[in-house]
């Protein structure tokens, strides 16, 4: 193998997408697939400009299904293979994403999230929630880690490519424009050095020995005869996907501890006004605090409820017309929580402006 | 005298902070200053969302307004036709450029950018970005880039920077530049720092203290 592409650790300031880069360098990975879409362009850029430097790959393909589909299918000839889209580019991904959650292929897709419907904007969104976590005709069988910084994108990057080659689910790292765009310092290192090691990928088809004789037979499928059968495959993934999830789940939580006059739910970069607005009600006289799921797909139910349960009212806000929401009001199901909103599609939120809103809603 | 800069480089290495420190510098020093954004490369974070404060100082500003650009990252970039003739302007002429060896290029486009006697290209240098971290990169993406007449360390970490990074990033800049044979014009410090920087960096490079502008630059 050629030189490492991060030795030991430093700081370092860069734009998000080239963290991304990094990390996937970092990670191991062997090839991405892709296609230009901005906000998602220049982690294509920076890999092709990184890759051949330590003998690794890239392709770019036709379009977004294309770039879905050779992804599935360097993961089946065993490479750490990976893609990055978003947008209009995401919607079409759908269906390569679907079929790897059939057949439990470990891709991993960085989703700078991108403005909607359709083409819209290019900087700053959070409106992929939906369909990154719930998308394609299937049961949401997926991993998404939605990051809220450089820090982030550099460590779930790298983990990324772990929780999909040790479960076996498609994995998405969520991030946005803003974040793509967006400069700051960070930490990059290499993962084993912190003693991160990386999940062994192998080929899922063509392996030695005589199926049903010397191994199990390899059959990966994503089409069935009947019902019966369907039913018994997508109920033994959804097992494991249960199974699997609480060791997956993440979330961080802030002056949590005691009763709250409310509590903020917030994910990916949202998250950091949710963190800015805290002082700000602290000495506005209001007990505020904040939950941030790191997993939107598995959702940390449990502790979320723990946390709401804490406070008096809850306050969602997103830069959606209510896709988090929805996963919230779902995880909060039949508490008796009041939830108010502030929903900024396609929008920024800053720190004063959940201010503002927590202070007209008293 | 006549002054004509370009301001080439990295992502992030500090192009338009330099530029635009540059220009305001040259204002002071009574220059007619005409300030010229030609990132072409990167649509959103450039000095756009400050042309007005800057034509407020008194620069001349040419770029496109938020407002006037549609399809950002999508549509292709314009050129202004006042873009194209930036070097006929009278006067001083600050030219901030586009990322990389692509942004560079932007000077095929530029009338006159070939044979003007007075251009100068600089190269803002962090070396806190991992692909121009070593003197062995930077001299490789240097000689990339085409016409470079000198080197600008402007190593930094955002609100992290420390007098420390600057003189690491000092020491790497000044063996590439000189195994380019090119000078190091100056080590950029922010107004934070500067106290801890009178004259010269250890490496003998002088002093530019910079206002920071761009983390106003909200797009």
């Amino acid at each position: 193998m050629s030189e490492k592409p991060v030795k030991g650790s430093r700081r370092v300031f860069m734009t998000g997408n080239e963290v991304c880069a990094w990390a996937a360098l970092a990670a191991e990975a062997d090839i991405m697939y892709g296609y230009p879409i901005t906000p998602q362009t220049d982690i294509m850029q920076y890999w092709t400009r990184l890759a051949p430097k330590y003998g690794r790959k890239f392709l770019q393909t036709e379009d977004e299904i294309s770039a879905g589909f050779t992804t599935v299918g360097g993961v089946i000839a065993g490479k750490r293979a990976f893609s990055a889209t978003t947008g209009p580019g995401n919607t079409l991904f759908q269906e390569p994403m679907s079929m790897a959650e059939m057949m439990r292929i470990p891709t991993v897709v960085i989703i700078p999230q991108r403005g909607g419907p359709s083409t819209a904007t290019v900087i700053y969104s959070q409106q992929e929630v939906t369909m990154t976590t719930f998308g394609g005709n299937g049961e949401g069988f997926r991993i998404v880690y939605s990051t809220a910084g450089h820090q982030d994108l550099y460590d779930y990057t790298i983990k990324a490519f772990n929780t999909a080659w040790k479960y076996r689910f498609p994995t998405f790292v969520l991030g946005d424009g803003y974040q793509a765009k967006m400069r700051e310092p960070l930490t990059i290192y290499d993962p084993a050095e912190r003693g991160i090691e990386m999940v062994k990928t192998e080929p899922l088809v063509g392996l030695p020995g005589t199926p049903g004789v010397d191994r199990p037979v390899q059959y990966l499928r994503n089409t069935y005869n009947t019902e019966e059968e369907l039913y018994d495959v997508v109920m033994s993934i959804a097992k494991d996907y249960e199974k699997a999830a609480p060791e997956i789940m993440e979330w961080q939580d802030f002056d949590t501890d005691g009763e709250m006059d409310v509590l903020i739910l917030a994910h990916g970069v949202v998250s950091r006004a949710a963190q800015g607005a805290l002082p700000l009600l602290k000495d506005a006289g209001i007990h505020a605090g904040h939950f941030r799921p790191i997993t939107l797909r598995p959702m940390p139910e449990e502790q979320m409820r723990q946390a709401a349960a804490k406070a008096k009212r809850i306050l969602v806000v997103e830069s959606a017309y209510g896709q988090f929401l929805k996963l919230v009001k779902e995880a909060l199901y039949g508490m008796d929580k009041p939830i108010d909103t502030l929903l900024r599609p396609g929008a920024g939120v800053t720190a004063e402006e959940i201010v503002h809103r927590i202070q007209e809603g008293r | 005298m006549r002054i004509v800069e370009a301001f080439v480089g990295e992502y992030a290495s500090g192009k338009s902070e330099n530029a635009i420190n540059r220009s305001l510098e040259l204002l002071a020093e009574n220059h007619k200053v005409t300030l010229v954004d030609l990132d072409t490369v990167e649509p959103f974070y450039t000095l756009r969302p400050l042309k007005k404060d800057l034509q407020g100082m008194g620069l001349n500003v040419i770029a496109w307004s938020p407002e006037e650009t549609m399809g950002l990252g999508e549509a292709g970039s314009l050129l202004r036709q006042e873009m194209i003739w930036a070097l006929k302007n009278e006067g001083s002429i600050i030219l901030d450029i586009g990322y990389g060896v692509h942004g560079a290029n932007i000077f095929n486009l530029i009338e006159g950018a070939t044979s003007d006697p007075d251009l100068k290209v600089y190269a803002v240098v962090s070396t806190a970005r991992p692909m121009t971290a070593t003197k062995e990169d930077i001299v490789e993406y240097i000689k990339d880039l085409g016409k470079v007449d000198g080197l600008i360390n402007n190593t930094h970490l955002g609100n992290e920077t420390t007098p420390e990074v600057i003189e690491e990033g000092s020491q790497i800049v000044t063996e590439a530049a000189l195994e380019l044979g090119i000078p190091v014009i100056y080590t950029a410090v922010s107004q934070e720092l500067a106290h801890q920087f009178p004259g010269t960096d250890k490496m003998g490079n002088p002093i530019k203290v910079i206002k920071r502008f761009m983390p106003q630059a909200f797009w």
